[in-house]
């Protein structure tokens, strides 16, 4: 089945109050161009699960899209704090439910396995879980030591980054690889950003970093330069000049309206138009 | 950067004794480098924590460069990673955006998320945690200063921490500024479980915070009812410096034994390394931070084709 589509499509597919989980960590495959066209005409009020968060959690609270977060980080490494991430946490404007690295995995795998929880030590002696109330304590029912339930956490939509794909829905993944398959299979519809779009045959040459298997895919849209501001390993590094530019914009509601004007809309061609062409990426990001 | 093999092999260098405090020198002699940083100092230190045949994860570039001076030191078969998830068996070279790409271009091996924390439930990782606060009793906070629901700064979130605290047997922090904002009497937010009286109940031993490494000394919670104590201060420091900036008592062992500092080869090959100081910004902060980051982003991928061709070309 032929599963390519435009991202003005994705966006159109996705209903507001959606939940959605994203791929990538931090700065690293984000699928940024979906991202971006969401921010910029996405119905909203979504719910956001992320293993490891960064500027697409950011971007979203940023145009006022998001109505929960799911979430074990956010932040942009080490250029600091998520601005917009920080205010809404501070201000208490959105939902935010903090989950830990291991446990939003396992929320997933839940999902995955058609379990209503999996059982964990984590979170035990910590705040996460008199925070967190999707968490329970239960005794072991074998030997009545404390075990922590974690429910399933069940994305409506996926929304990954990959390196290449073919158009029904393989996804080859060359860098580390996150969160992304357990989002792919636990989602009810997973959409693939792909650096390149290849022909099966193709594609089926990358043998074991084929990770994201077309079962678990609905969707597949082609997207040179797709994760940037974030990297795209071994294509393209984080752009953290892009990055300095975006926290300075975030400072002032001026600057902020401003960067969203220029940079934040559903064509793809445009951002990469505005961040200076792809010529200049290549000189400024190929590694 | 070319003869960085041959600098590094094991064995041709003198390690640096056992545990701390326990120095033994061995030939060669090395001569003594007084000339030594505090990023140099504390990442000997953290080094020489560093045993056995273990997943360490690199996520700080002082964490990084203290399994990277473990391995090539008294450790060699720790398995050490280019970034939190891959790059098994490469030189973790500190870089900004290039961790992914130092594990594809030095053919390191990768590894899945599952790898990971399959490795923490079975205790076979370690890791250098740098936590925004850490308090008396070993709780350790990145989430938030002030209430978890109206932070005065929210921070990034638990992340992996409780994952650690919940399962390794050696858990390891450390502070580049010892000051009453990051050592505190107790935390705003647990991320990490300390010796409280719940943990103990809950989880057991297990977990239990092991180190703590300052920039005025090594502190473990062996004081009365598992509070900090300390092991040992940096040379220069004294208990009067450290009561100044703890804002509750440290307990002191006497005498206080004083720091190992680094030798001469230790610190050669930390700055073989780390070639373009990303170790220092971990010690800045402000427009002297954001001017050496830019800098060292510039120079990064240069850095890497220069370190990583030959080794590549060689295979």
């Amino acid at each position: 089945m032929n599963k390519l589509m435009r991202i003005d499509e994705v966006v159109d597919a996705i209903p507001a109050g959606a939940t959605i989980a994203v791929g990538g960590s931090s700065l690293s495959r984000k699928p940024m161009s979906l991202v971006r066209a969401l921010a910029a005409r996405g119905r909203g009020d979504f719910r956001l699960i992320v293993d490891v968060g960064g500027p697409e959690v950011d971007l979203l609270l940023g145009t006022e899209k998001v109505r929960q977060v799911v979430y074990a980080f956010v932040g942009f490494e080490i250029m600091g704090l998520a601005p917009h991430f920080r205010r809404a946490r501070e201000s208490g404007s959105v939902a935010f439910q903090e989950w830990t690295e291991f446990t939003v995995m396992a929320g997933l795998d839940a999902t995955v396995k058609r379990v209503p929880f999996l059982p964990t030590h984590v979170g035990l002696g910590t705040d996460v879980l008199a925070v967190n109330d999707a968490f329970r304590r239960f005794p072991d029912p074998f030997g009545g030591e404390t075990l922590v339930a974690v429910p399933a956490l069940a994305p409506d939509f996926a929304l990954i980054h990959v390196n290449l794909a073919d158009p029904q829905g393989n996804g080859v993944i060359l860098g580390d690889g996150h969160v992304d398959v357990l989002c792919a299979k636990a989602a009810k519809r997973t959409i693939l950003s792909a650096e390149r779009v290849v022909s099966a045959e193709e594609l089926q040459r990358y043998g074991r970093d084929v990770q994201i298997h077309r079962i678990h895919v609905d969707g597949v849209v082609e997207a040179q330069w797709g994760a940037h501001f974030t990297g795209c390993a071994p294509y393209y590094r984080a752009d953290l000049r892009h990055v300095q530019d975006y926290l300075t914009a975030a400072r002032d509601p001026a600057s902020w309206a401003a960067y969203v004007d220029r940079f934040i809309g559903d064509r793809h061609a445009d951002y990469i138009a505005a961040v200076g062409g792809a010529e200049a990426l290549i000189g400024r990001l190929e590694v | 950067m070319s003869d960085r093999s041959s600098q590094e092999r094991p064995g041709t260098t003198a390690a640096a004794g056992g545990p701390l405090g326990a120095s033994t020198q061995l030939s060669p002699t090395p001569t003594k480098d007084t000339s030594y940083t505090m990023d140099e100092l504390m990442i000997t230190v953290m080094a020489r924590q560093l045993h056995g045949e273990v997943l360490v994860s690199s996520v700080t570039a002082l964490g990084a460069l203290a399994a990277h001076l473990a391995k090539r030191t008294h450790a060699p078969d720790l398995a050490v990673l280019s970034t939190p998830e891959s790059g098994m068996e490469v030189a973790p070279i500190p870089t900004l955006t290039l961790g992914q790409f130092l594990t594809d271009a030095q053919q390191g091996i990768p590894l899945t998320m599952e790898d990971i924390f399959d490795a923490i439930f079975l205790d076979r990782f370690r890791i250098w945690i740098n936590p925004a606060q850490v308090d008396r009793h070993g709780h350790v906070n990145i989430t938030a200063i002030g209430p978890w629901d109206h932070p005065k700064v929210a921070l990034v979130g638990s992340r992996g921490i409780p994952e650690d605290t919940s399962h390794l047997s050696q858990i390891l922090y450390y502070v580049t500024s010892h000051t009453p904002r990051s050592v505190v009497a107790q935390v705003d937010f647990r991320s990490g479980a300390g010796y409280g009286p719940d943990r103990m109940r809950e989880l057991g031993q297990p977990g239990s915070p092991t180190l703590l490494v300052t920039n005025l000394g090594v502190f473990d919670w062996n004081g009365p009812e598992h509070t900090l104590a300390v092991v040992s201060l940096h040379p220069g420091v004294t208990a009067a410096t450290v009561a100044e900036a703890t804002p509750f008592p440290v307990a002191l062992p006497d005498p206080v034994p004083t720091t190992t500092e680094p030798t001469a080869a230790e610190l050669a090959l930390i700055r073989a390394a780390d070639p373009l100081d990303v170790r220092k910004l971990e010690f800045l902060s402000g427009r002297a931070a954001a001017e050496g980051l830019v800098n060292i982003y510039e120079r990064e991928r240069q850095a890497l084709h220069a370190a990583v061709w030959p080794h590549r070309r060689s295979r």
